[in-house]
């Protein structure tokens, strides 16, 4: 058996200094030795990169995980961020040593003196972070496998797909699970019975047409929804947890009476979202419409006392006001790709010059502290002047 | 689908160790296991700028703060039992995903935040010069 190394003595140091012509008066007292650890495990450790929301997230004992399938590539996350996971390989070698002392730390000492240091690995790679928007959009595929077609529709023969409770979802969406649970209600998912399901749309429409009809009879479009009573009397017809959910789905968020207290609750529906919903059942599935035909249609579908408004379809429908006539077609942002420049060649695709105001609803969700509308124009579009109006295209036509 | 859960043990206090970064490989004349092996001799100066002599490489190097500190990971061995201590918190709705999840445990030994970089060419030590004849 080879027997360890002597250790070294500073003869051994002051002979080596000699050869490489160096002055031991230029040189601090104290020099360290460095040896490989007779435990030398290379594989053992895994370097990860952090920056300060992870390390203070693993300093406080809170969630950091890794996750993902193995056919998208992992991620990172935290209770809120997610970063996307990259290896990075370098033809350096990195040393780990679990102790080392820099020169600023050295203590100041009048004779040499020799202390050993061990490497307990060499490293070629680590892992790098980078934080990136969550991946929503395969939630959203996921869950329209099997939309929610009502009670009796449960186990038919087209209930097929499979339903997600929110722990098998954070196993399989790239994202942290606050913005999980923002992406799901965002597309108006409802836990319906422990999974989480999106309605299919012709069944809640069903429901808020029911909604509405009972608004409308008891005056509760001006004076608020009474949700118990509410409940309780559709509750013959559909289930209490999707009348609770549409209602939710379809108040205005900002109304701060909406919860006075646990037993009687009063919400206040949108116009804006009921207007829209309204607006959908008419462009869905019918292609173009001559938009003075659909703007007419469209105000005389909504309840009583509501406003139709253009601005209400920002993000849902686009117009092309040159043609004659003139005509209107459903285009819904949230079934567009999430990735930046895929959504960008899908946009050019459907039209191919957009201003500023017909693009921005468009591309909205995209843009990050860092990174505006004008910003993601600017790099992923061509502008040209029309008629004097600023006009974006692709970048790739010529 | 993977899970894997990182947490700093314990008290969630961390050592703290360090990097020397090397350019290329750190190799020996004949093929033996590296274990025990001397490396070299780790100088600074009175500026506190570092000299490392390996062989007859003389190296200048700067200490560097790490713009991302680093975790050192390892994996735990007993994560079973993390696991199940995992799942007993969980609200009996949210029950175990399906079971081709994998969830493995990996334990943060140490954060570094600073390293030493030798990035230029080593300097030869020429031991034997020829005298004169």
């Amino acid at each position: 058996m080879e027997s360890p190394m002597p250790a070294r003595s500073l003869s051994d140091i002051s002979c080596i200094l000699e050869f490489a012509k160096l002055d031991a008066a230029d040189l601090k007292p104290c020099v360290q030795c460095l040896y490989f650890s007779e435990h030398l495990e290379n594989d053992m450790f895994k370097l990860i990169e952090l920056d300060e929301p992870v390390l203070e997230a693993l300093q406080h004992g809170n969630k950091v995980e890794i996750r993902g399938d193995p056919s998208e590539g992992a991620v990172l996350v935290t209770d809120s961020l997610t970063y996307d996971l990259k290896e990075a390989e370098t033809s350096n070698s990195m040393l780990l040593l679990s102790q080392l002392t820099f020169g600023a730390e050295l203590q100041k000492v009048a004779d040499r003196e020799i202390a050993n240091k061990q490497v307990t690995s060499v490293v070629h790679n680590y892992y790098e972070i980078r934080p990136i928007k969550p991946r929503l959009k395969k939630l959203h595929m996921l869950l329209m496998n099997n939309p929610y077609r009502g009670p009796e529709c449960e186990g038919d023969e087209l209930d097929t797909g499979k339903n997600y409770t929110f722990r098998e979802l954070q196993s399989c969406i790239q994202a942290s699970d606050k913005e999980l649970r923002a992406g799901l209600l965002k597309m108006n998912a409802c836990d319906i019975k422990g999974k989480w399901r999106l309605l299919d749309f012709e069944f809640s429409g069903s429901v808020i047409y029911h909604i509405i009809q009972l608004c409308e009879e008891r005056n509760w479009l001006s004076e608020g929804v009474n949700m118990e009573e509410c409940c309780q009397v559709l509750g013959e017809l559909f289930p209490r947890e999707v009348i609770e959910h549409l209602v939710q789905c379809y108040s205005r968020e900002d109304d701060a009476s909406a919860e006075t207290g646990e037993s009687r609750r009063i919400y206040f529906l949108s116009e804006d979202k009921i207007c829209k919903h309204f607006a959908e059942l008419c462009l869905r599935n019918s292609g173009k419409f001559n938009l003075n035909d659909f703007l007419r249609a469209w105000q005389e579908s909504v309840p009583e006392g509501m406003k139709t408004s253009i601005s209400q379809l920002e993000g849902m429908a686009l117009m092309d006001k040159d043609s004659n006539p003139p005509v209107i077609w459903f285009y819904n942002v949230d079934e567009l790709p999430e990735e930046i420049s895929e959504r960008f060649e899908a946009l050019f695709e459907e039209k191919k010059k957009w201003s500023l105001d017909e693009i921005t609803p468009y591309v909205k969700d995209l843009t990050d502290d860092k990174t505006d509308v004008g910003a993601l124009l600017t790099k992923f579009a061509r502008a040209s002047l029309q008629q004097g109006i600023k006009m974006f295209s692709s970048r790739k036509t010529s | 689908m993977v899970r894997i859960v990182i947490q700093i043990p314990g008290e969630r206090s961390c050592k703290e160790w360090a990097i020397i970064e090397l350019q290329g490989d750190l190799e020996t004349r004949h093929p033996v296991p590296l274990s025990s092996k001397f490396i070299g001799d780790l100088h600074f100066t009175h500026k506190d700028s570092p000299v490392l002599i390996i062989g007859h490489h003389i190296l200048h190097g700067k200490v560097l703060t790490l713009e991302k500190p680093l975790a050192v990971l390892t994996k735990s061995l007993d994560h079973a039992k993390h696991v199940a201590d995992d799942m007993a918190g969980e609200d009996p709705e949210v029950l175990p995903a399906a079971d081709s999840e994998v969830k493995a445990l990996y334990e943060v030994q140490a954060i570094i935040r600073k390293k030493i970089l030798f990035k230029t060419r080593p300097k030869p030590i020429i031991a034997h010069v020829p005298k004169k004849l």
